[in-house]
């Protein structure tokens, strides 16, 4: 028995002995995984970086979306995050307020900086230090199918939620298995797919006295517009049952005629259904002329607690190139954060890329506070009773409102 | 009829909506795993060709083969941990009367109390203590104790059935007490001890949570890891990469079912019950 | 036994029980450090908080919400998964053509990690390109396509089949364990006392499964009471919570909300009641002569 506990005894401190050994100059990145892509894309930037680096060794670990707060929390948790990850930005302010990300700007100079488009470099200040650089960076834009609509009497897409609806009537009374506005339901986004019609509107997240704004009218509107289409059947049935990859499988089939959703749509219908005939347009507007798209970008950060940080710049400083964003971009079909990536033919001449860029003015980006994710947990909740029908808009609305207040601290 | 087939009607007539409903998921797999890309989001039961080339595909595309060999090495070592330690440890609870026993049975029962959801944090905490983070290896050391309860269980209920007398005949030949077990009761006690060790394997193949907070970059990632990394949060899922992923890591553990159903009937629950 | 130091046994156990002391309790105990802590969003402590994170969850309405559909999914699918089992092993104790096979089958959804499992239901479950719905339409079943997960009333008792399913291999197993260990003479004997078949039962097929009956049960509350992947993957507790069990939420209030003191704290109280209820159980079950675990 002795002889066996000396034997795991030994292995143990053997194991511990190969875990701490490591080069001196390593970089851990932590990336989200956006598609089959990402990690080769990152592998094969390490590989360019060790080669023009000797010595160095960038260590890339590759965490699926659905559990990277998870897996970041834990980490920092324990302490042992990596030197830079990838982070939904609207996170951002945690990591700040806590002291976890380092502020970047002893790092840019200005021909650094003035490499970004400002409006998906801002979202990343805070207090006047930049503690994240634009990793992606998307836009939502209305995507219809022409023959769809065609068929149902349009020949251009609806430039209200006013015609939207009726549009959506329309594709819906085609067929059985065809239906006019394809709404998300479910999961990631959920929350998001509301703001569209709630910002048309006139609504804001969060009002000028710092609470929510889900209790004003402007809300009420866009949710009554939703479960009307639903109960007249404008809609896919089930709508809580639907993601947002659910609703782009149903567009991708031919069986929605209009979604919104991120320019990442294209090139999957380049690859998987290069005969759909679609079009991309802006995202409706409100009876008062207002309209907004989502903005949303994700940073990559520096972990303050680093020990390579100089290092861990020079590889940021390597993937921020006009070369390597071109090829994170195309690769991921998001829209181009660099100047001069934004220039390049494939970028420029793209028209559904133009479609996405020319929103951008008009972009809301998630708005720096804290909690975002249980407000968009709260909101989503919410949006789902009354999809259901299982509470009254009003009555849902309010609530969650109230629920968001106290998240907020009003 | 002979009585055996009568019987054999009247039981498969009473095992089949289970039949159908266990066998529905992997009907499903199947089908997804050969149908062509074009076809996956259409719900046919019939491809309109067997699209075998997705399983090459797939082997490229999710990595298969290096998560393979990662899950082999953490089921095996977890393993090999867990039976060495559960051998004495159910030898122990069934050879001896001591103080204490009741209460190891009842460590034993709040050990499987804890899902490593609920510890994930704290296990994570264990495994950064120890140096182990992104180490395969804090994986096979999580495994290994989880795993403990379940094979001292069954180990024991084996050992129950190992007749003491046999032992006893080799001491009062002169044998050590040692020498007893060594020459007498573990060559009697391997069948047992091989098929409790294969359970552990396939607990440890199939293991999720822990994996998945253990594990970070994709060169440590286990098969069920690597296949839910495929669906979770990416802008686009391929589903018939991902069903044939699935079905391959399936079959050679539904292989060694086939070969161990005949063994495992016997042992398990008893040690728990006794 | 002769010969021994009364030392060998604790020898014996002593390293498989310190293995899993060291990985199960440390962790327990870094747990209710946690709960008594204050938190901040990334688990760094930050002060003494005494029991105010037990008091944020006890207040917590989706708290007991969440409870009480975690006592209907548990007992649902541990009494389903029995119901269905006993039966089961009854059959595949019999000895009939192909019963080898039979055993496999029913063993399989144990081949599959249930994340896979559950992954698999939720893409067969999708209500426009799901083979679910348009199995059930080619064998006129179904006149339109259910949106099996878009409501509770549909997704939960879909989610509690599913958990019966992958509870079933298990329970088979320790059933045939236990047919398995009833002596053939006293059946012999039954029946040359002119015992019917169903009298056989009561009287001795039943009283010795009990025991087995009972591990089952225990292992199987606990086992399923944590169970985690099936309603993740499926509909992550939505839509509206309507689907969230204890685990669900817990997940949840730790890493989505970043909440991790409460959900520390509610990790204690789950196995709390775990450990309240594998005590009742035991004690229950012992005072009817049969001692579990």
């Amino acid at each position: 028995m002795r002889k066996t506990l000396g034997i795991m005894a030994g292995a143990a401190l053997g194991v511990t002995f190969a875990g701490s050994l490591a080069v001196a100059a390593t970089v851990r990145v932590t990336v989200a995984e956006y598609s089959s892509k990402t990690g080769p894309y990152f592998e094969a930037a390490a590989a360019a970086f060790e080669a023009a680096n000797p010595g160095t060794d960038i260590q890339i670990e590759v965490v699926p979306w659905d559990v990277l707060l998870q897996k970041l929390t834990t980490d920092i948790s324990a302490g042992t995050n990596a030197d830079l990850a990838i982070i939904g930005t609207r996170w951002l302010v945690d990591f700040v307020e806590e002291g976890i990300a380092a502020p970047l700007d002893e790092y840019m100079d200005d021909a650094f900086r003035s490499r970004f488009f400002e409006v998906f470099l801002s979202p990343s200040v805070m207090n006047g230090e930049t503690y994240g650089l634009p990793i992606a960076a998307s836009a939502r834009a209305m995507y219809y199918n022409r023959d769809l609509l065609e068929q149902a009497g349009f020949d251009a897409p609806p430039d209200t939620w006013e015609e939207l609806a009726k549009t959506a009537a329309a594709v819906s009374a085609l067929g059985e298995e065809v239906y006019g506005y394809g709404l998300q339901g479910k999961e990631i986004e959920t929350d998001v797919y509301f703001y569209y019609a709630f910002w048309a509107y006139g609504g804001d997240l969060i009002e000028a006295d710092g609470t929510s704004g889900l209790d004003t009218e402007a809300a009420y509107a866009a949710a009554r517009l939703y479960k009307s289409m639903i109960d007249a059947g404008s809609t896919q049935p089930g709508v809580t049952a639907y993601t947002r990859e659910d609703v782009q499988n149903l567009f991708k089939q031919g069986r929605v005629g209009m979604m919104i959703t991120a320019p990442f749509l294209s090139a999957q219908i380049k690859e998987e259904a290069p005969g759909l005939p679609y079009g991309v347009a802006r995202i409706p507007a409100g009876p008062g002329g207002e309209r907004g798209t989502y903005g949303v970008t994700d940073s990559i950060i520096m972990f303050e607690n680093s020990q390579n940080k100089d290092l861990a710049w020079k590889f940021l400083d390597m993937i921020f190139t006009t070369e390597w964003r071109a090829r994170f971009t195309e690769g991921e079909g998001f829209l181009p954060v660099n100047k001069e990536v934004a220039a390049m033919p494939a970028f420029a001449e793209n028209p559904d890329l133009k479609v996405f860029t020319a929103l951008l003015p008009e972009a809301r980006f998630a708005p720096v506070i804290r909690g975002w994710e249980e407000i968009a947990a709260i909101t989503v909740n919410a949006l789902q009773a009354i999809y259901l029908g299982e509470a009254g808009v009003e009555e849902a609305l309010d609530g969650a409102a109230a629920k968001i207040d106290r998240v907020l601290g009003k | 009829m002979s009585p055996k087939l009568r019987r054999t009607i009247l039981a498969w007539l009473v095992l089949s909506p289970l039949v159908v409903t266990t066998l529905f998921p992997y009907a499903v797999m199947l089908i997804t795993a050969l149908k062509p890309a074009t076809e996956v989001l259409t719900p046919s039961w019939v491809p309109s060709r067997l699209a075998w080339e997705n399983f090459v595909e797939m082997w490229e595309a999710t990595g298969f083969g290096r998560a393979l060999a990662n899950s082999l090495y953490v089921s095996f070592l977890s393993t090999v941990i867990a039976i060495l330690v559960a051998v004495p440890f159910a030898y122990a609870l069934d050879r001896y009367r001591f103080t204490g026993r009741g209460w190891l049975r009842h460590f034993l029962l709040v050990t499987q109390m804890l899902s490593p959801i609920v510890l994930v944090i704290g296990l994570f905490r264990l495994a950064a203590a120890l140096g182990l983070v992104d180490s395969v290896n804090s994986v096979v050391l999580v495994y290994g104790a989880f795993n403990i309860a379940f094979t001292v269980w069954m180990l024991q209920s084996y050992f129950a059935t190992i007749p003491r007398d046999l032992e006893e005949a080799a001491w009062l030949e002169g044998a050590s007490r040692t020498g007893a077990l060594l020459r007498v009761f573990l060559p009697l006690a391997l069948p047992a001890i091989t098929v409790t060790a294969i359970f552990s394997f396939i607990n440890a193949w199939n293991e999720f949570v822990i994996a998945l907070t253990m594990l970070r970059r994709q060169e440590s990632y286990t098969l069920p890891i690597q296949i839910f990394s495929q669906v979770a949060g990416r802008y686009t899922v391929e589903w018939h990469h991902v069903m044939a992923a699935s079905l391959a890591a399936t079959v050679p553990v539904a292989i060694v079912f086939s070969w161990l159903q005949r063994y495992l009937v016997r042992g398990l629950g008893l040690g728990a019950v006794k | 036994m002769r010969r021994s130091s009364p030392l060998v046994p604790y020898l014996l156990v002593l390293p498989g029980f310190l293995l899993a002391a060291f990985i199960i309790l440390w962790p327990l105990v870094q747990l209710g450090t946690i709960a008594l802590s204050e938190v901040n969003r990334f688990g760094q402590l930050r002060g003494f908080a005494g029991l105010a994170n037990f008091a944020a969850i006890l207040e917590d309405p989706e708290f007991l919400a969440a409870l009480w559909r975690t006592v209907i999914w548990t007992v649902g699918i541990v009494f389903g998964a029995l119901l269905l089992s006993f039966p089961v092993a009854l059959v595949l104790h019999q000895d009939f053509y192909g019963r080898g096979l039979a055993r496999v089958i029913v063993m399989l959804p144990w081949a599959i990690s249930i994340t896979m499992t559950a992954i698999v239901w939720r893409w067969a479950l999708n209500g426009e390109s799901g083979l679910l719905n348009s199995g059930l339409r080619t064998l006129g079943l179904l006149d339109t396509n259910i949106q099996w997960l878009a409501q509770a009333t549909t997704a939960f008792p879909v989610q509690i089949l599913i958990g019966i399913l992958v509870t079933v291999p298990f329970t088979v197993t320790i059933f045939l364990g236990g047919l398995s260990s009833i002596p053939e003479d006293l059946y012999e004997a039954a029946t040359l006392e002119g015992a019917s078949a169903f009298q056989a039962f009561r009287e001795i097929t039943f009283p010795l499964m009990l025991p087995f009956l009972n591990i089952a049960v225990v292992l199987n509350t606990i086992y399923v009471f944590n169970s985690f992947p099936i309603i993740w993957a499926t509909t992550q507790g939505g839509p509206a919570n309507s689907t969230d069990i204890l685990v669900t939420y817990l997940y949840k209030l730790g890493f989505a909300y970043g909440k991790l003191g409460e959900a520390s704290a509610l990790s204690l109280i789950m196995f709390a009641l775990l450990l309240m209820f594998t005590l009742l159980y035991v004690r229950l079950t012992a005072r009817r002569g049969e001692d579990v675990a």
